[in-house]
This record gives C-alpha cells, structure tokens and sequence, in this order.
C-alpha cells in the first residue's frame, strides 16, 4: 500500500518536474540563442586582432594601458559609482518622507514622482538641455526676472551627466525602495517606539535592517544599467573626454568599425556589470537567519 | 472593586478626552479612572473606538482635547517612547530581523540595563510566559500564540506603569485564546500590574475584567464589574452587546429576559404563552425556541428538565429576572 502511494508521489513529482522544465525550455531557447551566443561570441572575437591568427591580448593590453582608454574606464566606474550612491541615497530619503510622513505635500509627491519613468529617455534629455544649457530656459528666467546673467554650466561636463542620470534614477530606486518600505508594518515602529527608541534609533534599529536588501538591489540595478549609458552621456557629453564606456563602444563600433576592440569594451563593461552582479546575487540568495521558516 | 478602590488614588486617569480624525470619527469627552492593578476592559462593535482610546494613553495619537494623567502626571504631551506605559498590538509584534533574546533586550538595552540583571529578567519573564529554551529562536519561527507570549512578556520586562493591550488574542483559534486569557490573569495577578485591554469579544472580556466598559459609536455605554453589566445592564445596547437577550416591546418600553431566567411550564399560569418551535441541546442545557405571537423567545433549560417536551407543544413561560428600558431610553 505504502510502495504504491510512494510510487504515485515519485510519478507525480516527476511529472510536475517535466513541466515545469517544458515551461521554461522556450525561454531558455531564447536566451541561449540572442544572449549566450552573442556573449561568448564577443568574448572569443575580443581576443582576436583583425587580420592576424589567434588569440591574443592586445587588445586588453591596449584597453588598460592607452592612457586615455583607461581613464575612460576609471571615469565610467566614477561616475556609475556616484550615480548609484546619490540615487541611491536621494531615493532612500524620498522613500522614507513618502512612507512616514502623512501629508497633503507627501501625497502629491507620491502620485507624481515616477512620471519622470512614463517620460522616453530622448525626449526628457532634450527637455532638460533646452532648461539647463546656458542659453537655456533658467538662464534666460534668470535674467528676465532677476536681470543677472546666470549660466547652469551643466552641459558637456559631469555635473550635468550626473544630474540627467539622477533624474532618470532616483524614481526607479524610490520606487523600490517604497515597495520595501511598504512592507514593514506600522506596528513594528510603533512597538519599538513604545519600548522606548527615538526616531534615529528606530530607523537604525528597525527600518534599515529591514529594508537594507531592496536598497543594495536597487543600488545595484543602477549600477548595472549606468555602465552601459550610451544615450544620456551622448547627448550630454557629446565627445568630451574622457568619455563613458558606452560611447567608447560606439566609438569603436561605428567611428573606428574596430569590432574586435568594440568587443572587448563590451567585454570590459560586462565585467564591472558583474562585479555588482556578485553584490545582487549575494544579497539576493544570502537568506538572513530570521527570513528561515 | 468598586468599593474597594474609592479611596484609592487612580493609577490611570482620563479626564474628558477627546481624539478626532480628520474625518470626523473619533471619541468625545471620555472620562475613565483605572485603579492599580485593576484590569478594565473596554469592549465594543468594531468601529466604536477603543484602540482609539488605546493608542492615545500609548502616544500614538494626538489627543485634541482633555488629559490623561498616570498617577496624577499628565502624559498627554509625552512622545511613546518617554511614556511609562506598554502596548500589546494584535499583530506583527515581534520584531523579525531580531531574535527572540535580542527583542526582549532591545527596550532594556535602551534603558541600559546591565547585562547580569538583564540576563536574569529575561531568563524569569520567559519562564513566567512558558517560553523558556526559545532565546535563539526568531519570530517566525515560533506560533501565533507564541509570538504573543513573548510580547507581552517584551511588555512586562520594561516595568510599565500601565500595560496596554489592543485585541492581543484575536488572532490566534479559540483554544489557544482562553488558555492565553487565564495565563493573562495568572500573570497580572502574580504581577499586580495595572492593564487595559481591548476586545469585541463579550465573552473574553467577562472572564478576565476587574471592571468592563462597555462602548458604542464613540461613548461609554456602561463601566461597571461583569457581574453589574450583565445582570444590571442600563442601556439595551448593553443589554443586547452582553450575554443573550430576550426583547419584548410592550406599550411603555422593552422588557428583557435572558434565556436562562426563563421556565417552562404547561398550563397557563405563567407570564408569557406560545408553542415551541425549536429544541436544541447543546451540553449540558437545551436552548428551546418559542413563538410567542410575532415574537420568538429563547429559553436555555437544564437538560434534565427538558424530558416530555417536544416541538408543536403548547407552552407556558415564567421568569424571575427582567430588565425594563422605558420607552424614552431607548434610541
Ligand atoms: N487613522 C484614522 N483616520 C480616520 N479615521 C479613523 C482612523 N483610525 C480609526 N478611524 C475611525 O475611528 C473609528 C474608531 O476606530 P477604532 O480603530 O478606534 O475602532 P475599534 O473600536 O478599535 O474597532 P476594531 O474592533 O475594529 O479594532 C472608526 O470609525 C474608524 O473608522
Ligand atoms: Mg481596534
């Protein structure tokens, strides 16, 4: 009786295995067609030089030592970096004001802040050029209403690529920050307020250990999509050096047709990508000893 | 406990107290004075304010009018974590991310404590709450009533001078609740602690109150012991909100009976005559449902005094025990 029951478990395990595998074998196909294949493909063709036999390093070599290519490296990681750090931050704090503070200002801000998300990236760009260059909307305001000559000096520098980025990321960070926000209840801070924490005490104590995971995905999610920025740097930067990697790439894929080098500044940038892979991955699947049924 | 208490001073006091919310739902001028280790009971509908009342003597809410003094210092301008008092939530107590030792720290960590004494309270509480061995363990990891366990022994350790508690059992299924109610009594009592509890549940709140205060939409119905407010109810809310009632409209009021007080007979000698619609036997007694005219009464009977009578027969009701709302008390 027992064998026959465990048999029928055993078959219907395995049939649910099955189609579970059959569910995902499409997307795997997908994947493995127009993701895998162009990876590695890049990957083998950064190792190679155009018209000579064999794998070879010079084109890493000529990455990491030309000094102008390294420092659009260093300036990519830069700039990512800070980007990830001030939307990060930025988000945090309106995620916060968005979930505690119940007021008529807070609402409003709650309903508009991820319309900048509903805007296309070309459009916002050249709204934000046309109010901040220097002949732009604020300097001329400046001098219609306060009759001084005022210049943002934001373009083609990266004050300016950081603001444009900040803009295009902090309400995709809020937004998830708020998600994790939204999920600690009310009761929780209150009981801690009652047994006696400040305020400061209980976001140290309570809300940042709760939300601290969303917080390292949505910094990592930024870092991730900034490193391979081509439009807002393009059009911010236009070919100011040093520039960011995803121009570099363009540069050596359209201007210099180089598709060796273009591949291995994909490489390249895959790799900084990963580096925050690691971070999301690792605090992803790190299950925390109170998260353990 | 009233006679006991009058002359001695209140432990909590709430002199004309008024909360509104912005929508204009709320409590209006609420007087309440809870003695030391009294445990009074507000009980009510849904809706009719008690966690309101609740969380104002915690500091969750603003008040906007009147006080609320604990032993004679007003602590209506005080933020929760300066307040002397506790509060049980009737949920999402416990504080996930740290274990069951850490979170009975946390407050006397705050309090800085020393570790040994800390130690040692932490060890005493669990054993007063059955929840000795569980230290390591995190809130997950434990059963509804477990986690309720904890917090109010999280509670306890911080010494309130009043102890709050808002519907701390609803939660959890109907066994492990009366066993959390007596073990609630148990403690208070070992303790002497001062507690307010809330529930709807009528039931719960005659078991375990000193004093009950019965509310409806905002106002205090009745205060009174268990015992006064069940068999003195002064409004019919109360009436009907306590226990079962029989309702009988006559010209001038509302008569009530409850089923218990009520006798059958046959013949015609007693005060009201119908015929028996229903006869259901639950335990111990029988709950018989008689039409009389329009109305239907319910009688609960000893069982063994239920032998011969049968549905269809014709029968003959007498009560010792009314209560009479006169027709301009009533709403
Ligand atoms: N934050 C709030 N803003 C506006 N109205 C509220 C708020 N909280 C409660 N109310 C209203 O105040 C009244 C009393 O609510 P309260 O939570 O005190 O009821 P309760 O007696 O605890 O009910 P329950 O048994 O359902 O918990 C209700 O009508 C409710 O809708
Ligand atoms: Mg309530």
């Amino acid at each position: 009786m027992s064998d026959i029951l465990q048999n029928h478990a055993k078959r219907k395990k395995r049939n649910q295995l099955l189609s579970a595998y059959a569910l995902v074998l499409p997307a795997f196909i997908v994947v493995l067609l127009i993701v895998a294949y162009p990876i590695v493909n890049s990957v083998i063709r950064s190792f190679t030089v155009r018209g000579q036999e064999g794998f070879t390093l010079a084109n890493y070599v000529y990455f990491f030592t030309e000094p102008r290519e390294l420092a659009n490296i260093l300036y990519t990681l830069f700039v990512v970096v800070v980007t990830s750090v001030l939307s990060t931050v930025f988000a945090y704090a309106l995620a916060l004001y968005l979930r505690f503070v119940k007021s008529r200002v807070s609402l409003l801000i709650g309903r508009l802040y991820l319309i900048p998300r509903f805007i296309p990236g070309m459009v916002a760009i050249y709204a934000v050029i046309v109010t901040i260059r220097d002949t732009g909307v604020i300097s001329r305001l400046a001098l219609l209403l306060f009759g001084v000559e005022f210049q943002p000096a934001l373009m083609f520098n990266t004050a300016g690529l950081l603001t444009m980025n900040l803009w295009f990321n902090i309400p995709f960070s809020a937004m998830l920050i708020s998600a994790a926000l939204a999920g600690i209840p009310d009761s929780m801070i209150e009981s801690a307020r009652d047994v006696g924490a400040g305020r400061l005490c209980v976001f140290r104590t309570m809300i940042v250990p709760m939300s601290i995971k969303d917080v390292m995905v949505a910094a990592t999610f930024v870092f991730m999509g900034n490193v391979g920025g081509f439009t807002t740097p393009y059009l911010i930067m236009g070919s100011v050096q040093p520039k960011m990697l995803g121009i570099s790439l363009f540069d050596q894929f359209a201007k210099y047709a180089d598709m060796e080098r273009a591949a291995a500044v994909s490489v390249i940038m895959f790799l900084i990508c990963s580096v925050s892979a690691v971070v999301y991955i690792y605090s992803n699947l790190k299950e925390r000893a109170w998260e353990k049924q | 406990m009233a006679e006991i208490t009058t002359n001695i001073k209140p432990k909590l006091r709430i002199i004309d107290m008024t909360k509104r919310y912005k929508n204009g739902d709320g409590v209006e001028h609420i007087n309440l004075d809870v003695y030391p280790g009294e445990l009074v009971t507000m009980l009510g509908p849904s809706g009719c304010g008690k966690t309101t009342i609740l969380r104002t003597i915690g500091g969750f809410l603003d008040i906007d009018d009147g006080d609320i003094t604990i032993d004679g210092q007003s602590i209506a301008l005080l933020s929760p974590e300066k307040r002397p008092t506790a509060m049980v939530f009737q949920s999402y107590n416990l504080w996930p991310h740290m274990s069951i030792y850490e979170n009975l720290a946390f407050g006397m960590k705050l309090r800085k404590v020393p570790k040994e004494q800390m130690n040692q309270q932490i060890l005493e509480m669990l054993k007063m709450v059955g929840m000795i061995g569980s230290e390591k363990k995190f809130p997950s990891q434990l059963s509804g009533g477990q986690q309720q366990r904890i917090a109010i022994a999280r509670s306890l350790l911080l010494k309130p001078e009043v102890l709050l508690l808002d519907e701390p059992f609803s939660a959890l299924d109907a066994k492990i609740r009366v066993q959390m109610r007596e073990e609630l009594i148990r403690i208070q009592q070992e303790l002497g602690i001062t507690v307010v509890f809330v529930t709807h549940d009528q039931e719960e709140a005659m078991a375990i109150s000193h004093r009950i205060v019965v509310m409806n939409k905002g106002v205090f119905e009745q205060v009174g012991t268990p015992i006064e407010i069940y068999d003195h109810p002064v409004t019919r809310f109360v009436a009907d909100f306590i226990g079962e009632m029989n309702f009988m409209e006559t010209p001038d009021g509302i008569r009530a009976v409850r089923p218990e007080s009520l006798s059958l007979s046959r013949g015609s000698q007693g005060d009201l005559h119908g015929h028996i619609r229903t006869i259901m036997v639950l335990g111990h007694y029988a709950e018989v449902n008689v039409q009389c005219g329009d109305a239907v009464i319910k009688c609960n009977v000893q069982r063994d005094q239920m032998a011969g009578w049968a549905v269809g027969d014709e029968v003959s009701l007498s009560y010792t025990k009314e209560q009479f709302f006169a027709t301009e008390t009533v709403e």
